[in-house]
């Protein structure tokens, strides 16, 4: 059972950090970004770029990586959504999925097919507690708090942080009160496309890397970010959190492979219930 | 030389034109209260003065320099505050943080220190004070106002535009919130303030404008509009 919610917290936290970059996109441009999944492919993909061709060793890959990244998130957010600002949030959402399409093939048409991994050595597990803990566990944990502590110290204390809140909040408001959108929007872009390399390499670290990755967790972040309220960011990582936990402890009355069901049950059961999240309401009111 | 003006200014929403060549002055530390019946176009007349929508043709001027072709930010950047309708607070933040807003983004109007300008506010509002740490969407609605009104007036606007003041607002608090209006035009800063409540808006102001139909049927003297009864009778109602 320890071992069970142990699991289940690292699972959290792994799908903790595209979680707040999802919401964090919402919250400020009032869209559901699909593209989400094939962000964190194209992280995973851009930090092995520098870490195995080139050679770099995996926390200045990272780094790169996440340079490149956000490059590419800026460029995509210049020429796919600010064209379609004035439209409707469906109509963002849909142009998110011909993003995610295109970001994925490209990654494919430089990459290929095949299941790759960094280069990184192969740790023994550890033993704590009667807990078997991996190395990669450690590291996920590790870097996605830190991840999560900088987000928040910026969210609550920083003058960007209260921008990005004001935005989110109300648009208008923030304009007269000589708040720049586009300058947040384009932090915005940086953040979530620094959370989502993040959570690409720690992906990568857990598995292996491949086409599919991102898409693979792309149910789960949403149906973590609507449990926690889609428009309130560190509310998401509470839902990614309980879901996770939730999606392990399955595992207890049903065999593992069929996990991926409690994401699906879990955001049905939301969207009937209580289609605002266990601790959001604002987007609904709107 | 005038604190703000619009000179013939078009504007509307989808190539539709809601105003119709609209112009009004307001000397420096005056005020002007634009009055009208329900879709007269105040709304648009305000979104237009302080950069929310963009004139078709027609200048907007603040202090005698062109800022037609400015934005909000930009024009709050200028020196022009505003206080929205009824959303006019950051929901989710404390009242704090929504004073520290109004002060932080809008450079260089004021040499001051947010502890400075906190405590100017706090004179201004002393009802305020008590309740900094609360968030400001826990607040009444006579409360929001204070708040929105003290944050628009942290970076020391020369100017300060209020959309609907009253809107929402029980008797007793609209009566209140114009007492601090009065309190507000005191403190030094040039007024233009849209309001459905003829008698709350033409008392509290030196200037009246009446606009109908996206036009300005008659303007001058808050008070001697207000006792006009051919004026009463037809554009201003009876409250």
């Amino acid at each position: 059972m320890a071992q069970l919610l142990f699991n289940g917290l690292v699972t959290g936290l792994l799908i903790a950090l595209p979680a707040l970059s999802l919401s964090l996109t919402f919250s400020v441009l009032r869209f559901a970004n699909y593209a989400i999944g094939a962000q964190i492919t194209l992280g995973a993909y851009a930090v092995y770029l520098f870490n195995v061709p080139l050679g770099w060793p995996l926390l200045l890959s990272t780094a790169a990586g996440m340079v490149l990244a956000v490059a590419v998130g800026l460029l995509v957010q210049a020429l796919a959504y600010e064209p379609l600002r004035a439209r409707s949030s469906v109509t963002r959402l849909v142009a998110s999925i011909g993003v995610a399409l295109a970001l994925e093939n490209v990654v494919r048409f430089f990459a290929g097919n095949s299941p790759r991994g960094y280069g990184v050595e192969i740790a023994r597990p550890l033993r704590i507690a009667g807990l078997r803990i991996n190395q990669e566990q450690i590291t996920i944990m590790l870097s996605v708090l830190v991840a999560l502590v900088l987000v928040w110290v910026v969210f609550r204390f920083t003058r960007l942080g209260r921008a990005m809140r004001a935005v989110a909040d109300d648009a208008d408001l923030a304009a007269v009160r000589g708040i720049r959108r586009g300058r947040v929007v384009a932090m915005v872009w940086v953040l979530a496309s620094a959370l989502a390399t993040l959570a690409g390499v720690l992906i990568g670290l857990d598995a292996t890397l491949d086409p599919q990755m991102g898409w693979n967790y792309v149910l789960p972040v949403f149906t973590a970010a609507i449990l926690g309220g889609i428009a309130n960011p560190m509310a998401a990582v509470a839902g990614a959190l309980t879901l996770g936990i939730a999606s392990e402890l399955a595992t207890l009355v049903m065999a593992p492979h069929y996990r991926a069901i409690v994401a699906f049950l879990v955001m049905a059961v939301l969207l009937l219930v209580r289609p605002s999240g266990l601790f959001g309401k604002q987007w609904v009111a709107k | 030389m005038s604190a703000f003006e619009l000179e013939a200014v078009v504007a509307g929403y989808g190539g539709r034109a809601v105003l119709h060549g609209v112009s009004l002055s307001i000397a420096a530390n005056g005020s002007l209260a634009v009055v009208g019946p329900n879709g007269s176009g105040k709304s648009t007349l305000m979104k237009t003065a302080v950069g929310l929508v963009r004139p078709t043709s027609g200048r907007v001027l603040l202090e005698g320099g062109d800022v037609t072709r400015l934005d909000a930010p930009g024009r709050a950047r200028r020196g022009l505050g505003y206080v929205p309708q009824e959303a006019n607070v950051f929901r989710n933040m404390s009242v704090r943080e929504n004073l520290k807003i109004g002060l932080e983004f809008v450079p260089g109007r004021v040499r001051a220190s947010f502890a400075q300008r906190l405590s100017a506010m706090l004179e201004l509002f002393p009802e305020l004070e008590p309740k900094l740490g609360t968030l400001a969407g826990h607040l009444s609605g006579g409360q929001r106002q204070m708040v929105a009104m003290a944050a628009a007036l942290m970076p020391a606007p020369s100017f300060l535009a209020l959309d609907e003041p009253s809107a929402g607002l029980s008797p007793r608090n609209a009566a209140l919130l114009f007492e601090v209006i009065g309190r507000v035009a005191r403190y030094g800063v040039t007024l233009l303030m849209i309001e459905q409540n003829t008698r709350l808006g033409l008392g509290a102001a030196d200037e009246g404008l009446v606009l109908v139909s996206g036009e300005v049927k008659a303007k001058g003297p808050a008070a001697g509009l207000l006792d006009d009864p051919q004026m009463r009778s037809l554009y201003l109602g009876s409250r």
